[in-house]
């Protein structure tokens, strides 16, 4: 193999995982096998969304993707380059935000550009119209501690598309959001997403969350995880939650979700996710 | 006017503090009339303490304190504050040179008050040395535990922003996380460094308020020590207050 081009191993776009798998060696105890071997392939302007019960792997999968953590064995390539380290090529949105409160809203927002050394009037010129993007304008000089949570996950939204990465990782974004405000920022992201076409790797634990906005579901089974269901999401947007395709295509998940969770739980009580 | 109104009402709680300690010792006074050697009246103390004031004896001795805890100071979080920012930062370090603080740490700056004078002699260069004591360990630890203490999650937002280096990381995003720590390690390092000059001003003074006390002690004026531990108890506070203000306008943390 020439070593000039070992560094891109696939020409494919999009994020390749292959075979990639995850032990963990804590340091007084026996290792724990987080992942095992795990494939799947993501298309460039693919929404898929990973589901899983939780302490499956799926967080630990993600942060593989972004270059957070190694795998033990197995690669991820992204746009045919395979991932050593975080990079602001991949953006990430994470549960708990992770917004900068020493700077302000706009300066939250242009954080990356600045490190990508984007010239300022052109900073300014992206900073505002995401800022706009997410209804956030009138808030660019506003401290992140007096935002709502809703406004802080815009904020770090704003953040991550305005890099223009070539995919987005996202871990329960929504997480930590009421009911109201979840529902308001899915559409938004919808939108976003629709508009930027970004691919985009979401992890989630509410099948309805995954149905409204992924175009393919993978169901990740419970520890050591691996790919349980790999399928196309073929629904048109907006997804109504309240009609029979949604909530039979809902259902057949959530069937494959419960047996999981009653292994992880070790029994075979049927427990099911309330979301 | 509300902000002036609320920082008029922080000082109620002062003054009743102060009104309830005249209260106590002029009671005590009553009861076990004491030699004014051993317990001056209250109002005996006040008026020492104008004496001081109208002669303006007392600024003299202010303003040396002041300016020796403020050198010391500022020289302790120039050193403490780089050794904290490694110390927090990296294991290596911190394994071989927490043991050496820790040992260090419990030994009051009265301890070195014999090796302040073998080393720097009784000039001012030993007085600034016991302060720097005093003030040196809490700016470290402060510093070192804001730096373990940043969110994980501020550090991989920092990586997978552009911060690829740790200089980077650290100047971006470690520092500015960790800077409410420091600036609280900044405060209380004041407050113990004023705490101290009593032991600075032991040796050899020849003004400060520390001076002012041992000077009354070995002259039997006991009313002398007693204006001097009111000026530094009220001293005290109003630094205290003016370093929560400033802390509280380049601070993005919550003050304590």
């Amino acid at each position: 193999m020439n070593r000039v081009f070992d560094k891109a191993e696939s020409s494919a776009k999009g994020i390749l995982i292959k075979n990639v798998s995850k032990v963990f060696f804590p340091a007084n105890d026996d290792p724990v096998e987080a992942l095992k071997p795990v494939n799947l392939d993501i298309a460039p302007g693919e929404f898929v969304a990973v589901i899983g019960p939780s302490g499956c792997g799926k967080s630990t999968l993600l942060n593989i993707v972004a270059g957070f953590e190694k795998a033990t064995a197995g690669s991820v390539l992204v746009d045919g380059l395979r991932v050593e380290k975080p990079d602001i090529d991949r953006g990430m949105v994470f549960q708990q935000y992770a917004l900068f409160p020493w700077l302000n809203v706009q300066q939250n927002v242009e954080f990356g550009l600045k490190q990508m050394k984007v010239p300022p009037e052109e900073r300014q010129e992206i900073v505002s119209s995401f800022l706009k993007l997410v209804g956030l304008s009138d808030f660019a000089n506003a401290r992140i501690d007096s935002l709502s949570g809703g406004m802080k996950q815009r904020v770090a939204l704003a953040r991550v598309f305005c890099t223009n990465p070539s995919v987005i990782l996202m871990d329960e974004p929504f997480g930590a959001l009421d009911a109201l405000t979840r529902s308001m920022l899915q559409k938004e992201l919808l939108s976003i997403w629709q508009e930027y076409e970004k691919t985009v790797m979401l992890i989630t634990h509410s099948v309805q969350e995954a149905l409204v906005l992924a175009n393919r579901i993978v169901v990740i089974t419970s520890r050591p995880g691996k790919v349980k269901l790999n399928t196309k999401v073929d629904l048109p947007y907006p997804r109504d939650p309240k009609s029979a395709e949604f909530r039979e295509l809902e259902s057949e998940i959530l069937e494959q979700l419960t047996d999981e969770i009653a292994k992880s739980y070790g029994g075979n009580s049927k427990v099911l996710i309330a979301d | 006017m509300p902000y002036l109104r609320r920082q008029l009402q922080g000082i109620v709680p002062y003054f009743l503090a102060g009104l309830a300690i005249i209260v106590v010792w002029q009671g005590a006074i009553e009861i076990l009339h004491p030699s004014a050697a051993i317990l001056p009246t209250p109002g005996a103390t006040a008026s020492t303490l104008w004496n001081l004031i109208a002669t303006g004896e007392l600024f003299t001795h202010v303003f040396a304190s002041l300016s020796r805890v403020l050198l010391a100071w500022a020289l302790a979080a120039v050193v403490a504050i780089p050794l904290g920012l490694i110390q927090g930062s990296n294991r290596r370090f911190e394994s071989v040179f927490d043991p050496v603080v820790e040992l260090f740490r419990p030994i009051s700056p009265l301890a070195w008050i014999p090796l302040a004078i073998l080393w720097f002699g009784i000039g001012e260069s030993g007085k600034i040395f016991i302060i720097f004591i005093a003030t040196f360990f809490p700016i470290l630890l402060n510093t070192v535990s804001g730096v373990k203490s940043v969110d994980p999650v501020m550090i991989r937002a920092g990586r997978i922003l552009g911060c690829d280096t740790s200089f980077k990381l650290f100047a971006k995003v470690i520092l500015p996380a960790a800077m409410p720590t420091i600036l609280v390690g900044l405060r209380i390092a004041f407050g113990t460094g004023w705490a101290a000059i009593i032991a600075a001003e032991l040796v050899a003074a020849q003004e400060g308020l520390g001076f002012l006390i041992s000077d009354g002690m070995e002259i039997l004026r006991s009313d002398l020590v007693l204006a001097g531990m009111v000026v530094i108890g009220i001293l005290g506070v109003m630094i205290d207050s003016v370093f929560r203000l400033a802390g509280r306008k380049v601070n993005w943390g919550a003050q304590p």
